[in-house]
């Protein structure tokens, strides 16, 4: 039974992915056009989410630091760009690695410390690099980074003619961070991560190294989000301080996830799918109404969700179908 | 050579002494059970064993490895499994998941850590729950669930912190019985245990706390019948009443 349903929901895994590849071939769904970009936006802040989500919702260490290791990654693929004019690839690497380093460093001491010490440090964090990017020239200080004009496709990781390349790109990124997700889901760390978060003297008493599981977590987290981040520097041909390591970018991290559910493979799909169009949507259509209109909306949503499901729209999801199984299963027991 | 010695094992905490120079051993194979009244220290031993607690002196040897002051993770690699008395599921995952968690020890491949947990499962008689979630079990159940996912490390020492009390009786039964089978298949087990139904009958040897310190040691049949024991449990006055009871029946 179990078997079954792992079965049924890689073949859900599939079928997305399969969707998600030939929509552009579909005239006048995405073209040069808003929706376009709307999309590829879901495809990228539903990665990043999923990539908090590894430590944050099955490992259970709340972190609100993300977006510094988002930084990392796009400082890291801006800089081999501009820099050093290389093309991002190793940029996106060395970043990627210097992020899961940096994370692994901030949380070690805090891990082998019980209570909100690694969500407090995680806090501190953000400010620390933002003051520090700002001022350091070799990054390019308070003026950040701005790209050079280069030439489309894979090589170079840019696309200025179409946005159908950077939808491919973002489609890569997300079938690259799931597909780890689901991987570690379904083996041994994926277990122990969730094992952790439920009760950590218990799973401690089972052979688990909780301080080395976090580790890892953490180190898996910061790796996979500074890539989104390499994407994100990629798709705007730039990248300051302000844009990427800020307390608002580490909460829509935080914020995607917990409404979509946390912990769940689908959370931070589903999450993006609603916040992502709204903050785009708002800020095209709303401005009359100045900036941040998008955020009091997604204030109110979470305020709601945590008061009426904890669980997110997944939490609702496996609710109602707890509900209906219930029902379907009374006229067997044939009471 | 004994599978687990504990040598002049002292706990305090602060001014308190939950155990003063505890020492007795557990032959490889047998049951041995750990009894005493409320608060002779009898969960602060485990907790030294499993390395939840540091020992504040002392030795503890297993299987001729010193592990005293070992992380409990390190403890349960070598071959000591625990449970707990006041139950530790893993609430939000399924009874299978949780005993998936403790066959991941010895084995990292998934579908064999599977049929590891799947056996443990059925082992324990938690087969028709293995799909829920394991905060929705019965306290029986939970009990058995601690069991079975120590049994799924593979250990070679289990240690049991009152795994039959708040058992209905026939629960009783069925966990002594497989208590019994656990120590026929080569596991060796120390459990600490009130109700003496359950403990005195398995047990090969029964050993006694009070206020911290050793106070008996030997066969159950004999342990029952030793003075320091009925004194500990009974108090004073009743201990000399018994005693002028037993004389008067024997003249």
């Amino acid at each position: 039974m179990k078997t079954t349903r792992f079965q049924q929901r890689d073949l859900v895994w599939g079928i997305l992915v399969l969707l998600l590849a030939v929509l552009p071939l579909i005239p006048g769904v995405i073209g040069n056009s808003f929706r376009a970009h709307v999309l590829i936006m879901v495809l990228l802040y539903a990665s990043m989410a999923q990539s908090w989500n590894i430590v944050s919702g099955y490992a259970g260490q709340t972190s609100f630091g993300h977006s510094v290791f988002f930084g990392i990654g796009a400082y890291g693929a801006g800089m081999a760009v501009v820099t050093y004019g290389l093309t991002p690839w190793p940029g996106f690497l060395v970043g990627a690695l210097l992020a899961a380093v940096v994370a692994v460093l901030i949380s070690w001491p805090c891990f082998r410390l019980s209570g909100h010490y690694f969500a407090i440090a995680t806090f501190a964090i953000v400010e620390i690099f933002n003051r520090l990017f700002m001022v350091w020239d070799w990054v390019g200080g308070a003026l950040g980074l701005d790209y050079p004009i280069l030439t489309d496709g894979w090589k170079n990781f840019v696309w200025s003619q179409t946005k159908v390349g950077f939808y491919y790109g973002a489609l890569a990124l997300f079938i690259l961070i799931f597909g780890i997700v689901r991987w570690i889901e379904t083996h041994r760390l994926g277990y122990y991560l969730r094992a952790v978060r439920e009760g950590q003297e218990t799973a401690e008493s089972l052979g688990v190294n909780s301080t080395a599981v976090k580790l890892a977590a953490m180190a898996f987290s910061a790796f996979l989000a500074a890539l989104c981040g390499g994407f994100f520097v990629q798709y705007n041909y730039r990248v300051d301080p302000p844009m990427v390591m800020s307390l608002e970018m580490s909460m829509k991290f935080v914020l995607i996830t917990i409404l979509g559910g946390l912990g769940n493979f689908w959370g931070p799909l589903l999450g993006a799918m609603i916040l992502i169009p709204l903050q785009e949507y708002t800020r095209a259509y709303l401005t009359v109404l100045g900036s941040g209109v998008d955020l009091i909306i997604f204030g109110l949503i979470i305020v709601l969700m945590m008061i009426k499901q904890p669980g997110g729209i997944m939490g609702i999801v496996t609710d109602f179908g707890a509900r209906r199984r219930r029902a379907g299963a009374r006229p067997d027991t044939g009471v | 050579m004994a599978l687990l010695e504990v040598d002049n094992l002292t706990m305090t905490f602060g001014s308190l002494v939950a155990n003063r120079d505890v020492s007795f051993d557990v032959e490889a194979g047998t049951i041995v059970g750990l009894i005493g009244p409320n608060g002779a220290g009898k969960t602060t031993v485990f907790n030294c064993l499993a390395g939840m607690c540091k020992p504040t002196a002392g030795r503890i040897v297993f299987d001729g490895r010193d592990i005293t002051r070992l992380p409990a993770w390190k403890i349960s690699r070598l071959g000591i499994a625990r449970t707990f008395q006041v139950v530790r599921p893993l609430k939000e995952m399924t009874v299978l998941e949780n005993i998936l968690v403790g066959a991941y020890l010895r084995q990292a491949d998934s579908a064999k850590a599977m049929e590891i947990a799947l056996r443990c499962l059925k082992t324990c008689f938690l087969e028709d729950d293995r799909d829920r979630p394991a905060g929705d079990l019965t306290i029986g159940n939970k009990k058995r669930l601690e069991v079975a996912r120590a049994l799924a490390t593979g250990p070679k020492l289990l240690l049991l912190d009152e795994a039959v009390a708040g058992l209905t009786s026939t629960e009783v039964r069925e966990m002594v019985a497989l208590i019994r089978g656990l120590r026929d298949g080569g596991i060796t087990i120390l459990m600490v245990e009130h109700i003496m139904e359950a403990i005195m009958p398995i047990a090969d040897k029964i050993v006694v706390l009070d206020g911290g310190i050793k106070i008996a040691e030997d066969r159950p049949a004999a342990v029952v019948e030793n003075e320091a024991v009925i004194k500990a449990y009974f108090g004073e006055k009743f201990s000399q009443r018994l005693k002028a009871m037993q004389q008067a029946g024997a003249s």
